[in-house]
């Protein structure tokens, strides 16, 4: 299911322009991460692909439904929304029922909500805490449930909001993981993030967004290779990349493997 | 997230420069003078020809009317109605509903409790359309009101529109995993019970919170506290003060003597 956004203009009702004409195709099954500053526009362009905002002009389609003509409800069945903060997105008495509440609403048969919500646990590793509240748990097992409850819905595209902020390194490996069973499930993932390592290890393409425009958009290593322009946005590329840089590699190096195969 | 934690607007006008005392003094006038004042036209007068210009020049009149006909109105109209069915006074009956009479006196009665109502609710809201909320506090606290007092109140003014903020974003996180609130009305009334527990729970949770919050930066100390806030209070200020103040002892004498 592809995603197509045709020259897309938000402001907000305060007459704040965020988005600036944003123009871009995201293919079905494609891994794709978006960063850029803190009020660039990632957040108000994905709340786009849920339908949570309409375009004030231009357009979004999700496959073949414009998102002007269906509700957030009907959209919820073709694009799953991890929340930035899962505080806002958390609501019930405990992690089951949470889980369970977006399968649900998408009218799956009982067989296949048990089926789907056992796999989000398990990926998430929440199986032991399905009776706990949510709001006894801590911030980071918080965004595991936020992250279980929009993966159990079995959405052909999951968007995840800065998935990895505030958390361990154990948290981060988990949501790589979740991300990795999604990419053989064949689903789209788009993600935004800060955390610029996480972006070149787990994502193949990569769009760099700076005050409401697109700056960038291309695989992972094209973009990350692009110092001058990614600090427009202030983004670094990682460590290595820049190493590799000062070093005169030849290629664009973006992880260890390519590090030390460029320097033998 | 930009959420719109009290009443207020932002706009530039007369009004928004006042000194919050003085609009809080404007509003003891307004209502001292609606409830005084026996003749029954004087509150409808108030709200016409001196509340209704004012929302005008505060450049708020689109707030106002908005606030006026979802708040103001419905609450004076069901005012008006229990008075003047359940009022036992007069003779002269207009008309019959069951076993309850409203008569001219009833009538004439409940006629002027809700314009002085109308005038009291319609005050306020142009105080709180045009004032922040910390302003008028910091201001008050200055002069002399407790902390204590004045978070209780800024609390109560500001805990509607965080609620209603709140219940933005969970009915936007219900909607995100499918749960329709936009068809037929039956749905959107079951659509409201999963969302008072999380309500509820989220704005205790919230006030917790706060507490430490502002318990960490002193809020108890016994210290003379300092404000990094001067709200401006002007000659002008200090001049209509009085003057109003003069209008509510004329307007209470006056129905006194009277
Ligand atoms: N509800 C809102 N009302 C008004 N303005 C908003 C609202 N939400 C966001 N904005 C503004 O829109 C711009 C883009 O915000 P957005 O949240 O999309 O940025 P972002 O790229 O997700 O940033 P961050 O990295 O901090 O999450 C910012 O200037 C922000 O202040
Ligand atoms: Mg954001």
């Amino acid at each position: 299911m592809n995603i197509n956004i045709n020259n897309l203009h938000f402001t907000y009702p305060t007459g704040l322009e965020a988005l600036k004409g944003v123009s871009l195709t995201i293919n079905a099954g494609e891994q794709v991460a978006i960063v850029g500053q803190n009020g660039a526009g990632k957040t108000t362009l994905v709340r786009h692909f849920n339908g949570l905002l309409k375009p004030t002009s231009g357009s979004v389609t999700i496959g073949d439904w414009d998102t002007t003509k269906y509700s957030v409800a009907k959209l919820a069945s073709r694009v799953g929304y991890v929340f930035q903060n899962p505080d806002e997105q958390l609501f019930s008495r405990d992690v089951l029922t949470e889980v369970e509440f977006g399968p649900k609403n998408l009218g799956y048969t009982k067989e296949k909500i048990d089926e789907l919500v056992k796999q989000a646990l398990v990926w998430t590793e929440l199986t032991d805490k399905t009776e706990t509240n949510p709001y006894d748990l801590s911030p980071t097992w918080r965004k595991m449930v936020a992250l279980a409850s929009i993966i159990a819905m079995d959405t052909p595209i999951v968007i995840f909001d800065e998935p990895t902020t505030g958390q361990d390194f154990a948290n981060v490996s988990r949501i790589a993981n979740v991300i990795a069973e999604l990419k053989k499930q064949g689903k789209t993932v788009i993600t935004i993030t800060h955390d610029i390592d996480f972006c070149a290890e787990n994502f193949e393409r990569v769009i760099a967004l700076s005050n409401g425009q697109v700056l960038l958009d291309g695989t992972t290593r094209e973009v990350l290779g692009q110092e001058e322009i990614l600090a427009q946005t202030y983004v670094d590329p990682p460590q290595l990349t820049r190493l590799g840089k000062l070093l005169n590699l030849k290629e664009t190096v973006i992880n260890q493997q390519e590090f030390l195969k460029a320097i033998k | 997230m930009h959420e719109r934690l009290s009443f207020y607007i932002k706009r530039d006008s007369v009004i928004h420069r006042l000194n919050p005392l003085t609009k809080l003094v404007l509003v003891f006038a307004f209502i001292g003078v609606a409830f005084t004042f026996p003749w029954y036209w004087m509150s409808l007068s108030l709200f016409l020809f001196v509340l209704i210009p004012l929302a005008f020049v505060a450049k708020v009149s689109r707030e106002y009317f908005f606030t006026a006909t979802r708040l103001i109105l419905p609450a004076a109209g069901f005012l008006f109605l229990m008075q003047a069915l359940f009022q036992p006074i007069g003779e002269e009956i207009i008309f019959q509903f069951y076993f309850l009479d409203a008569t001219r006196e009833s009538l004439a009665f409940a006629f002027t409790i809700a314009a002085r109502i109308i005038v009291m609710i319609s005050a306020f809201t142009l105080l709180l359309l045009t004032t922040h909320p910390s302003e008028l506090m910091s201001d008050l606290t200055r002069r002399g009101l407790p902390g204590q007092f004045a978070y209780v109140i800024i609390s109560t003014l500001q805990i509607l529109p965080q609620m209603q903020a709140k219940a933005q974003t969970i009915i936007a996180a219900q909607r995100s995993r499918g749960l329709d609130t936009e068809s037929t009305f039956l749905k959107r009334a079951g659509s409201v019970l999963p969302l008072v527990g999380p309500l509820v729970f989220g704005s205790l949770v919230e006030v917790e919170e706060r507490a430490i919050a502002i318990e960490a930066r002193g809020f108890t100390s016994k210290k003379e506290k300092t404000s990094l806030h001067e709200v401006p209070d002007t000659v002008t200020d200090k001049t209509i003060r009085w003057v109003l103040i003069i209008l509510i002892i004329l307007s209470i004498s006056l129905n006194l003597w009277l």
